[in-house]
């Protein structure tokens, strides 16, 4: 007996680890691991790494990211969430001024914003699921067309009432084709 | 004159030292080898000379005159037929069409034909196209469908034709919609609409020729409303859903609209024929379901003495608004526009009336200028247009489909066929009351690269302006000219003698025109196409002519080279303005925001690339005109197939 309770402690010690592994915080899993991993290596080959990263790393749905098919439509569910936020921001926006000359660029965006919230980004997501990745990327290019247009309407982002949303909207949509690209290539 | 914010404009002008009553060289000037310098333009000249070195088109049309009815039709029906007479054979190859005017074709090169090809039309990659077809949008993008012969650049064998877009200037090609597969469209699918329904779904009625050549309505929707491209289309099963009735010719039954609502549900479409081969006739069919027809026992509208009734289109106009109406809109202030495209004339023709709900009938403002004998859509090459309600923005569109000028076998040697106008929309002209107004899409103000603009252009009788633009051949103009006051003018015209009213060539000189500008022109002018105002005496007072001018557009002789043209109305205080689309061979001219609207295919041999220059011009004898102007450069549209995997 005094012999088997050595080995019984040894036991106890190194048993439980894996069993308790998921209580542990989740930074220090293999799976996390290899996630982060993914994310950085995908990221990488978009034109903007750090936005890439910072997109796929607050989604809440990134332990599912099993290969890069998983973050594309992680972003494009970034992408359409930006343009639905920057669409209410506007339009926020519009019922606070009084000022027409404000207003009317607002207007007009708000304009642009409708049916990319509506149309065009939902669109793009349900192409990407069917595999049609070209339209997809038209989608997405579109998208940022109409950020495009409304930015020229508006002065420059340091004193935009919009500041910075429609570039980093474009710049989403950048990574998002970049990202369906890798997965064209790679197929 | 100078203005800070424009270029200014600091080349002084003359005119030509010869003769200088004349801007317009006689025609053995084109032949003197001395290559005629530019820079500053002065020594440029129209040819005077009628007679000799230019082939003329119908020489019997001594109606370069601007007649109600015109016929700016060539000898041939031939060119421009849509679909052959019934009984002839189809599918004519290559090697069996005739000549049609037995004169020898142009020696076009690649590059020339290559050149024809329009850069922001709408067009197929190749082979023939005519009437558009049900345009609507959906979920996101607008639809155009249209006729379409996938195996040649000639009409036959007929199909609906597909292409979306975002923005109806950026399109993308898609598969065919429908071919011709049932035993009720295998001769042809041929011209139809769509109506939308209130609860989303979409319903299409087109004509099919059956395998005994009789002209029945079809119905047919998309397999997939929620597919946002619209690619499938399902035929109904038990088509056809209308045939002709009896005392309506089989051939002579076609061209379905768009639906709008009567009371209790129903709902009305047209489809066009004639009576007693002269009467042009839009027949109403009543339908609760669109699979059951009844046939009304009186027509909507007729007119006599117009013939047969194709692409029939009716739709409500607000009369205190410039937004568009949903096809089943009335009230107290909308009028509606019923038009047909004349078979005989190969015209289109609309008039403004009142729709009495009651009835199911229609008539029109002015009796004068009912359908066929009244006011055209479009003044130029322009027939089968349709209008469709743009959901999206609020707007009536109009489309209109534009046929090759050139020679048949130029066409099977290009290996293409037709245009598409830019889309356009449609509004009431509340100034004059008596027509529509038609505008480009502002869509198409995406596709502007630069500008160049000139104010205070102080153009003086019998002078000629070159702008310095640089690319002249996909261009977006907007000039307006200021006269001295129409009242002073026809005081100093109470002594002349009334004229008739005919644009007649820029070359000819009268007192109060023509002014204008001159397009896809090369610097020496031997091919220009001249586009212009010319003011008139008639009937006591001062008529305004918008012209184009195409018997000079190009050297080669087996192309139509038409004068097109019509009176338009200016108002008081109102400056003569033009805008002008040029996209290679085709061209586009609006007068007085849309007032009168005129298309113009050409086929110039020289003023092509970079050849082609842009000039404004006065030649009329006693009258100076002060012009501004813009030009934006215009960038392609890149059409192109869509993109899916």
């Amino acid at each position: 007996m005094k012999i088997s309770l050595n080995i019984l402690l040894s036991l106890i010690f190194l048993f439980p680890l894996p069993l308790l592994s998921p209580l542990l915080p989740s930074s220090s899993t293999p799976n996390d691991n290899a996630i982060v991993s993914l994310i950085d290596q995908t990221c990488k080959r978009t034109p903007y790494e750090d936005l890439c990263i910072s997109s796929l790393t607050s989604n809440p749905n990134r332990s599912r990211a099993a290969g890069v098919k998983e973050l594309a439509g992680m972003v494009l569910d970034s992408v359409l969430l930006n343009a639905t936020d920057t669409l209410a921001f506007t339009r926020l926006l519009i019922d606070r001024t009084i000022d027409p000359e404000v207003e009317r660029p607002l207007d007009y965006c708000a304009e642009l914003y409708i049916p990319v919230v509506k149309f065009t980004v939902p669109q793009g997501r349900d192409a990407f699921y069917r595999g049609q990745y070209k339209f997809a990327e038209y989608c997405l290019t579109d998208a940022a067309r109409q950020a495009d247009a409304c930015e020229k309407m508006l002065p420059g982002s340091a004193v935009s009432p919009m500041g910075d949303r429609n570039r980093i909207f474009q710049q989403l949509c950048s990574v998002a084709v970049a990202i369906i690209d890798i997965l064209s290539k790679d197929q | 004159m100078d203005d800070a914010t424009s270029k200014s404009f600091d080349h002084p002008y003359t005119v030509l030292g010869e003769d200088p009553s004349l801007v317009i060289p006689p025609a053995e000037s084109r032949q003197r080898p001395t290559k005629v310098y530019f820079g500053i333009l002065t020594s440029t000249v129209f040819l005077l000379s009628l007679a000799g070195l230019i082939v003329r088109e119908n020489p019997n049309r001594a109606e370069n005159s601007i007649p109600a009815a015109g016929t700016a039709i060539p000898e041939s029906s031939q060119d421009n037929v849509r679909f052959l007479p019934v009984g002839e054979a189809e599918g004519v190859s290559a090697k069996s069409y005739p000549s049609t005017r037995g004169r020898l074709s142009f020696n076009w090169t690649a590059a020339d034909f290559a050149w024809q090809r329009t850069s922001y039309h709408f067009q197929p990659e190749k082979n023939w196209m005519n009437d558009p077809d049900g345009p609507l949008f959906h979920l996101g993008w607008y639809h155009l469908f249209y006729q379409y012969n996938p195996d040649s650049a000639i009409w036959g064998n007929i199909t609906w034709g597909h292409a979306v877009s975002r923005d109806m200037i950026h399109w993308l090609y898609l598969p065919l919609a429908m071919v011709p597969d049932h035993w009720y469209d295998i001769d042809g699918v041929w011209t139809g609409s769509a109506t939308i329904l209130p609860n989303g779904t979409i319903i299409v009625l087109y004509t099919g020729d059956t395998n005994e050549a009789v002209q029945v309505q079809n119905l047919a929707y998309p397999s997939n409303l929620s597919d946002p491209l619209l690619l499938d289309w399902v035929k109904y099963s038990d088509n056809p859903v209308i045939t002709p009735p009896t005392g309506i010719e089989t051939d002579e039954f076609r061209d379905p609209t768009t639906a709008w609502t009567g009371p209790n549900g129903t709902w009305y479409v047209l489809v066009g024929s004639r009576l007693n081969t002269t009467i042009g006739v839009a027949l109403v069919y009543e339908t609760l379901d669109f699979k059951n027809y009844t046939l009304l026992d009186h027509p909507l509208h007729t007119v006599d003495g117009t013939g047969m009734w194709e692409c029939i289109d009716f739709y409500p106009i607000s009369t205190n608004s410039s937004v568009g109406l949903d096809n089943s809109a009335t009230g107290p202030e909308v009028k509606h526009v019923l038009k047909a495209s004349l078979d005989n004339l190969k015209l289109d023709y609309y008039a403004i009336g009142t729709y009495d709900e009651g009835n199911v009938t229609w008539t029109p403002d002015d009796p004068e200028m009912d359908v066929g004998i009244g006011l055209q859509v479009d003044y130029g090459r322009y027939y089968a247009s349709k209008t469709f309600y743009d959901q999206n923005k609020g707007r009536r569109i109009l489309w209109g489909w534009v046929n090759e000028t050139d020679a048949d076998y130029d066409d099977l040697a290009k290996g293409w066929a037709s245009v598409q106008t830019i889309p356009r929309v449609v509004t009431y002209d509340s100034l004059t009351g008596t027509n529509i107004l038609q505008w480009p899409v502002e869509e198409i103000e995406s596709l502007r690269l630069n500008s160049t603009e000139f104010e205070d252009v102080f153009v003086e009788a019998g002078s000629l302006v070159p702008l310095d633009i640089g690319n002249a051949t996909q261009l977006d103009i907007s000039v307006e000219f200021e006269i001295e006051s129409t009242q002073a003018l026809e005081e100093s015209m109470l002594g002349e003698t009334e004229s008739q009213l005919e644009c007649s060539v820029a070359d000819n000189r009268t007192t109060l025109g023509p002014f204008g500008l001159a397009v896809l022109a090369d610097e020496s002018l031997s091919e220009l196409t001249p586009i212009f105002f010319r003011l008139v005496k008639s009937n006591g007072t001062l008529k305004t002519l918008f012209c184009v001018d195409e018997t000079r557009s190009s050297k080669a002789t087996e192309v139509f080279k038409e004068i097109y043209g019509t009176v338009v109305p200016v108002l008081d205080g109102e400056k003569f303005t033009m805008r002008i689309l040029v996209d290679h061979s085709i061209v586009e001219s609006f007068a007085q925001a849309g007032r009168r609207v005129i298309t113009s295919r050409v086929y110039p041999t020289e003023a092509i690339f970079d050849k082609a220059k842009l000039f404004l011009f006065n030649n009329a004898t006693d009258l100076n005109v002060t012009a501004a102007i813009k030009i934006w450069q215009m960038n392609s549209a890149d059409i192109h197939p869509f993109p899916l995997y």
